[in-house]
C-alpha cells in the first residue's frame, strides 16, 4: 500500500499551494513597505495603542508616510485614537482603501467593519461552543487579509499594534518574516514587567527581528500648575529590565491626562501637544525609531 | 490529507463539496481508476476550522476580492462599508488570491454576494432571527433578491421573501 510521501498530491485542493498564494500576496503587498514595527506589550492597560497613535502620528509630522494596523482584533481601538471611527472605507483598485486620519496617517482595524460601538467580533459559525478549536485561526487570517488586501501604497512605516499577550507572536513570525523590529512598551510597576520580561524573551527568542528597544509609558505625573514631576509608580525596574534584556530604553512618557482626553476625542495628542514633556518624549521615541533604521544606533 | 484507494493503490482525488449540512461540510472524492467515491463529513469544528484557515477544498481559485474573510464571516457589519462591487484582485506574483477560499465554492455563496444591500432597517430585522438559523435566513434572502432583480434589501423586500418561502 502506498504511504503519505508516495502520493504525490492533496487530491486536487492543493492546499500547501493556496497557503503559498497567501504568503506570495503578502509580500508582494508589503514589498513597496520599508519598515514594519510591532508594537507590544505582553501587558494589557499599559498604553500600548496610544504609544502607537501617538509613535505613527509623530512620524508622519516628521514627514514620512506612515500605516497603522491594528492587530487587537477583538478589542480594536486605533481607529477612535486615530479620529477614522465610523470613516468610509471602500474598494481601490487593489483591495480595500485604509482609513486616513487627519495628519494622513493609513489606518486599518476591525472596528471600521464593526457596526456600532457594542458590537463585538463574532464570526458566523454553526455553534460558538468550542470557538477555541478555530476562533484563533479566524483572528490571524483576518489580520492577514488586513495586511494582504489593505492598499498601502508606498509606506516608510508600517506599526502594528499588538493585542496583549503573548500568544499572538509565533504567528507573526509567519506572517512577517521581514519585520524590522519590536519596540516593547511597559508601565513602571513590578506586575506589569514580570509580564513584560515574558515578551521581551518570547520576542528574542522567537522573532528573527530586533527588539528596537522599551518605552516607559506613564512614567510619571508632571503638575500642570508647577511643573513638578513626581513618580507614579516605584521607578527604576525599566531600566534594570533594559539592563538585563540588553535593550534600549527608548524613552519615559510622563504621564498626561491630554493623551487620554485627545485618544478619547481622536485628536492625536503629539500634533497638539509637542511641546509638552510628553510631547518632546513621543517626537524623540520617532527620532530614535528613524535613527536605528538608519543605522545610527 | 491525501486519500488512497486501498482497491487500486491509487490516490484519490477530489471531485466536489456538498453544501453543508447544519455546519458540516462534504467533500466526495473518486478513485481515477475505478471511479468508486467516498464521502468525507467534516464535523461542524473543522468545517469551521477550514473556513478559518481560509483555503478552498478542491484549489479551484475564483476571482479574487479583498478582505473577503472578513467580509464573509464577520457577523454584524457596518452596513456603509464594502458595500459596492469590489474589483478583482491582482494575482500578478502571488497567483489567485487565496481569500476567494472555500466561499464561493464549498458555502456556496458566490463572490459576487457583495450586493444586494441590505438597509439598516433590514438588518435590525435580520437581528431578530435566531442565530442557529441567521446565516441561512440571510442566504436565501439575499438569493430571493438577486433573482427577483432587487440591488437593495428592504423590510418590504423580507416580507415578499418570506411569503415566497412560505413562512
Amino acid at each position: 500500500m502506498k504511504t503519505y510521501k508516495d502520493l504525490p498530491a492533496d487530491g486536487g485542493s492543493n492546499i500547501i499551494g493556496q497557503v503559498t498564494q497567501q504568503v506570495n500576496r503578502l509580500q508582494q503587498r508589503l514589498a513597496s513597505v520599508r519598515h514594519i514595527v510591532a508594537i507590544m506589550s505582553g501587558k494589557g492597560g499599559v498604553g500600548k495603542s496610544s504609544v502607537t497613535a501617538n509613535l505613527a502620528s509623530a512620524l508622519g509630522l516628521r514627514g514620512h508616510s506612515v500605516g497603522v494596523i491594528d492587530a487587537d482584533i477583538n478589542g480594536p481601538s486605533i481607529a477612535k485614537m486615530m479620529g477614522v471611527r465610523g470613516q468610509r472605507i471602500d474598494y481601490g483598485d487593489d483591495g480595500v482603501k485604509p482609513a486616513l486620519s487627519p495628519l494622513g496617517v493609513k489606518v486599518m482595524s476591525m472596528d471600521l467593519f464593526l457596526k456600532d460601538d457594542e458590537t463585538p467580533v463574532l464570526w458566523e459559525a454553526q455553534t460558538q461552543k468550542d470557538a477555541f478549536t478555530w476562533r484563533g485561526t479566524m483572528e490571524m487570517s483576518a489580520l492577514r487579509e488586513f495586511l494582504s488586501d489593505t492598499e498601502w501604497g508606498s509606506l516608510d512605516y508600517l506599526l502594528i499594534d499588538l493585542p496583549p499577550g503573548t500568544d499572538r507572536l509565533p504567528n507573526l513570525v509567519d506572517l512577517l518574516p521581514n519585520l524590522g523590529g519590536t519596540v516593547v512598551v511597559t508601565i513602571p510597576s513590578g506586575v506589569s514587567q514580570l509580564v513584560v520580561k515574558k515578551s521581551l524573551t518570547m520576542a528574542k527568542k522567537l522573532l528573527n527581528a530586533p527588539v528596537i528597544g522599551v518605552v516607559e509609558n506613564m512614567a510619571a505625573y508632571v503638575c500642570a500648575d508647577c511643573g513638578k514631576t513626581e513618580d507614579l509608580f516605584p521607578s527604576g525596574h525599566t531600566e534594570e529590565m533594559a539592563r538585563q534584556f540588553d535593550v534600549s530604553l527608548l524613552g519615559k512618557i510622563p504621564f498626561d491626562p491630554r493623551i487620554s482626553i485627545a485618544s478619547d476625542e481622536g485628536s492625536v495628542f503629539v500634533d497638539q501637544h509637542r511641546d509638552t514633556p510628553a510631547g518632546r518624549t513621543l517626537i524623540a521615541l520617532a527620532e530614535k525609531i528613524e535613527a536605528f533604521f538608519n543605522h545610527e544606533v | 490529507m491525501k486519500f488512497l484507494c486501498l482497491e487500486c493503490n491509487t490516490a484519490m482525488e477530489f471531485k466536489e463539496t456538498a453544501t453543508p449540512d447544519q455546519g458540516s461540510l462534504t467533500a466526495i472524492f473518486e478513485c481515477p481508476d475505478c471511479f468508486a467515491e467516498f464521502a468525507m463529513h467534516m464535523n461542524p469544528w473543522e468545517t469551521q476550522m477550514l473556513k478559518s484557515l481560509d483555503v478552498q477544498l478542491g484549489g479551484k481559485s475564483e476571482a479574487a476580492q479583498p478582505m473577503q474573510m472578513v467580509r464573509s464571516f464577520l457577523n454584524q457589519q457596518n452596513p456603509d462599508n464594502l458595500t459596492a462591487e469590489a474589483p478583482t484582485v491582482s494575482t500578478e506574483g502571488g497567483g489567485k488570491c487565496p481569500f476567494t477560499s472555500v466561499v464561493a465554492e464549498a458555502f456556496q455563496e458566490p463572490v459576487e454576494a457583495t450586493g444586494p444591500v441590505w438597509t439598516p432597517e433590514a438588518l435590525a430585522r435580520l437581528e431578530r432571527v435566531p442565530s442557529f438559523v441567521r446565516s441561512m435566513a440571510k442566504t436565501g434572502i439575499e438569493e430571493f433578491a438577486r433573482e427577483n432583480g432587487h440591488t437593495e434589501i428592504t423590510a418590504e423586500v423580507m416580507d415578499t421573501a418570506r411569503g415566497n418561502f412560505g413562512m
